[in-house]
């Protein structure tokens, strides 16, 4: 016999919890976010030359202030290797002291260094 | 000729202790470390283009050092003058920035802030403004970005 009331109805409906957004719009979101990703980089990569001559210009602008103390360290420094020079050959005869070994007026760093 | 004097072998360090001839007038050596003379760089450039240029002009003719003596000179003064100037109208702000650049590996993009606050005061009180040649027409120049890609991490 069936209960009073009747029996409940039968569950023939699907049950498919909700899992999350489908296919279409995870494709979806991963595109914008890739879009989005390398927007910023192109914008970053222009934005990274311009910020290398930003950099560029301000060693630019202070090339001729050290170029010219290092000249007048230098100049110092020949000035002086050549004094010595005379010193130590005032009693060869027809010595020039500093004399290229090139027969041009071109100028020419010296040959020897010294690291420090 | 190339001899390679190695100085920690040296029996003496090679110093050459004799002063410029007395023919070449004296001039005071500017002294600055690299963080104040980047941090004024663009100031040197705009404020000294013309003896800059006189100078590599110069230059460019022979490379003696010899040659050039009197133009490096006039750079030398000019940018100490620059300087001097600087330190006396925009004190805070140059010693700010120059500080912010010895703290952030000598980059100028983590320290926008004191570089905007030492432009303007150069711009108000000596009338020297920054900028870059070369930067793409129509587009703001990288200092002035308000909203930079490249920025600091740390707030």
């Amino acid at each position: 016999m069936p209960p009073p009331g009747g029996f409940e109805a039968i569950k023939y409906k699907r049950n498919l919890p909700f899992r999350g957004p489908g296919g279409v719009a995870i494709l979806a979101g991963v595109t914008g976010i890739c879009a989005f990703g390398f927007y910023r980089l192109g914008q970053g990569n222009l934005e990274k030359r311009e910020l290398k001559r930003e950099k560029v210009w301000s060693r630019l602008h202070l090339v001729p202030l050290l170029l010219a103390e290092g000249d007048r360290d230098a100049y110092r420094r020949e000035h002086a290797a050549v004094e010595r020079e005379r010193e130590i050959m005032k009693d060869v005869k027809g010595w020039e002291a500093g004399k290229s070994v090139y027969s041009d007026s071109r100028y020419r760093s010296s040959n020897s260094i010294v690291v420090l | 000729m190339s001899l390679f004097h190695d100085p920690t072998a040296a029996s003496t360090p090679y110093k050459d202790p004799t002063p410029l001839p007395d023919d070449i007038p004296k001039v005071n050596e500017l002294g600055a470390t690299s963080a104040p003379l980047k941090s004024a760089s663009f100031f040197i450039g705009a404020h000294c283009k013309e003896f800059n240029e006189d100078f590599m002009l110069c230059k460019q003719e022979s490379r003696d050092p010899a040659h050039c003596l009197k133009e490096g000179r006039r750079v030398t003064r000019c940018a100490a003058d620059l300087i001097n100037k600087l330190r006396e109208n925009c004190f805070k702000e140059f010693e700010e920035h120059w500080n912010c650049l010895e703290y952030n590996n000598q980059e100028f993009y983590p320290c926008r802030k004191p570089e905007r606050a030492l432009n303007k005061c150069v711009f108000e009180k000596m009338g020297l403004t920054k900028t870059i040649p070369g930067t793409p027409e129509g587009k703001t120049p990288v200092h002035e970005l308000t909203n930079p890609v490249f920025k600091r991490q740390q707030k």
